[in-house]
């Protein structure tokens, strides 16, 4: 390669590792680099010279059921292998809403954006254990200003002393999302930042579920204990 | 919390031996890899695609990518964590083109946006704007140097294209220039970057010879 050609490939690497390269431009770059060595050599020199920049981006966590998610991408489970998870069975939705004390209202607000003066949306979890007593109920409501989620047990929970209460965000498929740890005895706020995009839009979420997880919340991403309340959003 | 560059060199040993691992197949190792670098990812990712439905689904596909390509990653040549950000930088950058989302694009410059004085406010309560974090990552001991090299309006034109994605004509666009002189600016940035790096690095050889 000449120098000329060489200043040139120096110069498409720079522009492509900074991001400026684009379209077909950026599409026809990336189908030389495999047949150009010299080129590839071009692009690592300047990933090592411009990528620790990235160093001071602060760091963001995921969504929890993101890894989960890339898991099941990787290495689809066996169908036969393990029992749906509870989640997936409607059995538990039909129970829960063919309750006549079931009672979502006032629904219709999207968190991200919230129109002016928009109603309080709230949802009513419903005890889900049979032996369980019958009233027992978990409310969660999205406060009118649209920045928090507020849940509260209408009683307090009894819980083991090494277990804890989730709240979960259940889409129509795929895996639960946690929305953080609840407390069994009070009201807990739940701030905008931590709640998924677009929570109360259908598409996102079916219903909302509270479990019971180990200290810290659940370790995989997912419910691992029983699911004690579970409610469905109706839009 | 940002991270600092001794903790980027500690951080990519053990990213160097999970990404080694996970190349052999193991889940375990991978998981790990996950665990270090997904917050790095995902907020490198959430800068240039601000669509966080998006991001997230970006980030599935870059740690599904690194999976499959672990075998070909070469810890001779490169560090993991810029292996991983080059990964998930591209693919933010190809979500652009396909969704034709707008990044943020408000002014950084106060000089000529009387009419919206709050836009550089703003950015104090949010997160820092390109050229903030350009200062931040002039802390870095080389690249900083070299950074200081480069006149406020080539840095600002890395920042912008660098940090939140922007093509030449966005950030032309956005710095209200010609998008002649901005595409001058940034070849030069970067040429200007490359030599005195290049410059550094021959330093160092030197007197560890």
């Amino acid at each position: 390669m000449d120098y000329a050609r060489q200043t040139l490939a120096d110069a498409l690497a720079a522009q492509y590792v900074t991001g400026t390269l684009r379209g077909a431009a950026r599409r026809r770059f990336e189908t030389l680099l495999p047949g150009h060595p010299a080129l590839r050599a071009a692009v690592a020199d300047w990933q090592a010279r411009l990528m620790p920049l990235t160093a001071v981006v602060v760091p963001e966590a995921p969504p929890t059921g993101t890894w989960a998610a890339i898991e099941a991408r990787l290495w689809p489970a066996p169908t036969s292998a393990s029992p749906a998870p509870w989640w997936r069975g409607l059995g538990l939705w039909r129970a829960a809403s063919g309750l006549a004390t079931v009672a979502a209202v006032g629904l219709g607000v999207l968190l991200a954006n919230p129109p002016p003066q928009a109603p309080p949306v709230v949802v009513v979890l419903q005890g889900t254990e049979a032996g369980g007593p019958a009233v027992t109920t978990f409310v969660a409501s999205v406060s009118g200003d649209g920045r928090a989620l507020v849940a509260r047990p209408v009683i307090p929970v009894a819980l083991p002393t090494d277990r804890v209460l989730e709240l979960w965000a259940v889409p129509p498929q795929g895996n639960p999302r946690s929305l953080g740890l609840v407390s069994a005895a009070g009201v807990t706020v739940i701030r905008r930042e931590k709640l998924p995009h677009a929570l109360l839009d259908n598409r996102n979420t079916a219903a909302l579920a509270v479990s019971v997880e180990p200290p810290g919340g659940s370790p995989t991403g997912v419910p691992t204990g029983p699911v004690v309340f579970a409610g469905k959003l109706q839009l | 919390m940002t991270t600092a560059p001794e903790d980027w060199t500690q951080r990519s040993r053990d990213l160097a031996e999970a990404l080694s691992r996970s190349a052999l197949g193991d889940r375990g190792a991978f998981k790990r890899l996950y665990a270090l670098s997904s917050g790095h990812l995902f907020a490198v990712i959430l800068r240039i695609q601000r669509d966080r439905n998006l991001a997230e689904d970006l980030l599935q596909e870059v740690y599904v990518s690194a999976w499959k390509a672990a075998g070909s990653f070469d810890a001779q040549r490169a560090q993991p964590l810029t292996w991983l950000t080059h990964i998930a930088r591209n693919k933010a950058i190809d979500s652009l083109r396909r969704a034709q989302t707008q990044p943020r694009t408000e002014s950084i410059h106060p000089a000529d946006d009387d009419d919206r004085p709050d836009a550089s406010q703003r950015l104090v309560d949010e997160t820092p704007g390109p050229a903030a974090l350009l200062e931040r990552a002039s802390n870095a001991r080389q690249l900083g140097h070299c950074m200081e090299g480069l006149t406020a309006q080539q840095r600002q034109s890395v920042a912008l294209a660098f940090f939140d994605g922007l093509s030449h004509a966005e950030v032309a666009e956005q710095l209200r220039q010609p998008l002649g002189t901005v595409k001058s600016w940034v070849r030069r940035a970067l040429m200007t970057l490359k030599s005195c790096l290049e410059r550094a690095a021959r330093g160092d050889a030197a007197l560890g010879a």
